[in-house]
């Protein structure tokens, strides 16, 4: 338990981080949801079952299908202006 | 705004800030070590008083019952916001088509994806049920459950496509259980008001603590937010999914030489 907290809040740094660096939205999309996946096991770790479910069901699944589908529509609507 | 002007406002509001959050910094109890004052208050009073053994569902619907309830309509305010942007644009109707990139190969669903949906939806269904009934007992409750069902439609669209997801959900059932449930929530603080209780006051037996039954009125209430919730970010899904919908027909005619 001694090192699985600071294990954990090293994870949570290196993928937030890592958020902000990935430059491609698509991938980027994904290293959100690996973050929120990591702050699901951080928040559970520190006995708040209720906060990581939520981070869980909105962090990992349902922000970045919106982000998704939002690129997606991006994109889909640049290639049908242009002549 | 010039970058050397924008550093120096950075460098200023840093001066003014930073003692004063190292000084609240210092100031905070030590990490994990202690329960704050309140959190001992209420692990002390709520089991006693509501029959409630979920902290977290006593204090959201119950002891600040209130916020809650402006939560909810928060959600209802944001959804009903995207609603009418998108659905502004895009109209009502529905094609099974869904938009593509041109020149992009279409892949066929494998099998496996197709074997894996249809398992993992029922059983992500059956989860989330659990999560919201049981929200007066172990962790989780209306919110957090009705996420994970609006996620388990999803897999609908994962498994069986555009059309199917859209052969399988309706938009106008998801309106009514949207506004029905934030509605079922308001009606939980008006109706003591009616028997001479105050607003939201807990009049419904409380049940044995530790049951499925404990909590009484904050059982409906979740009921409430479980609907809303369940409702409101399926429609959110539904509306963002059909920004990717081919239009029935081009909105300018010179599109489709695209």
């Amino acid at each position: 338990m001694t090192i699985l907290l600071p294990l954990l809040l090293l994870f949570a740094a290196i993928s937030g981080t890592a958020v902000v660096l990935v430059r491609d939205p698509n991938r980027q999309v994904f290293a959100i949801a690996a973050n929120g996946l990591v702050l699901t096991i951080l928040f559970d770790a520190l006995q708040a079952p209720d906060v990581a479910l939520s981070e869980l069901a909105v962090g990992t699944a349902a922000v970045p299908l919106l982000f998704l589908v939002a690129l997606m529509a991006v994109r889909a609507n640049a290639s049908g202006e242009e002549p | 705004m010039s970058p050397r002007f924008r550093i120096a406002l950075l460098v200023l509001a840093g001066l003014v800030l930073m003692p004063a959050a190292a000084q609240v910094m210092a100031a905070l109890p030590p990490f994990g070590s202690t329960i704050a004052r309140y959190g001992a208050r209420i692990n002390a009073i709520t089991p006693e008083a509501r029959h409630v053994a979920n902290m977290v569902s006593a204090i959201n619907f119950d002891l600040r019952g209130l916020d809650t309830l402006g939560e909810e309509f928060m959600l209802l305010a944001a959804i009903t916001g995207t609603v009418v942007l998108l659905r502004g644009r895009r109209g009502e109707g529905t094609t099974g088509r869904a938009m593509r990139l041109p020149g992009r190969a279409v892949i066929p669903r494998s099998d496996a994806v197709v074997l894996g949906c249809r398992i993992a939806g029922p059983l992500t269904a059956l989860f989330g049920l659990y999560v919201v009934l049981h929200a007066t007992v172990t962790p989780g409750g209306g919110f957090q459950g009705g996420v994970i069902l609006a996620s388990g439609t999803l897999l609908i669209y994962l498994g069986e496509g555009y059309a199917g997801w859209r052969d399988s959900i309706r938009s106008h059932w998801l309106d009514a259980l949207e506004g029905g449930g934030a509605l079922l929530f308001a009606l939980c603080g008006l109706v003591p008001m009616l028997t001479g209780a105050a607003f939201m006051q807990n009049i419904l037996p409380l049940g044995t603590f530790r049951d499925l039954f404990s909590g009484g009125l904050m059982l409906v209430e979740n009921l409430g937010v479980a609907l809303a919730v369940t409702g409101g970010f399926t429609q959110l899904f539904l509306e963002f999914m059909e920004e990717t919908r081919e239009a029935e027909e081009p909105d300018e005619p010179g599109e489709e030489s695209a």
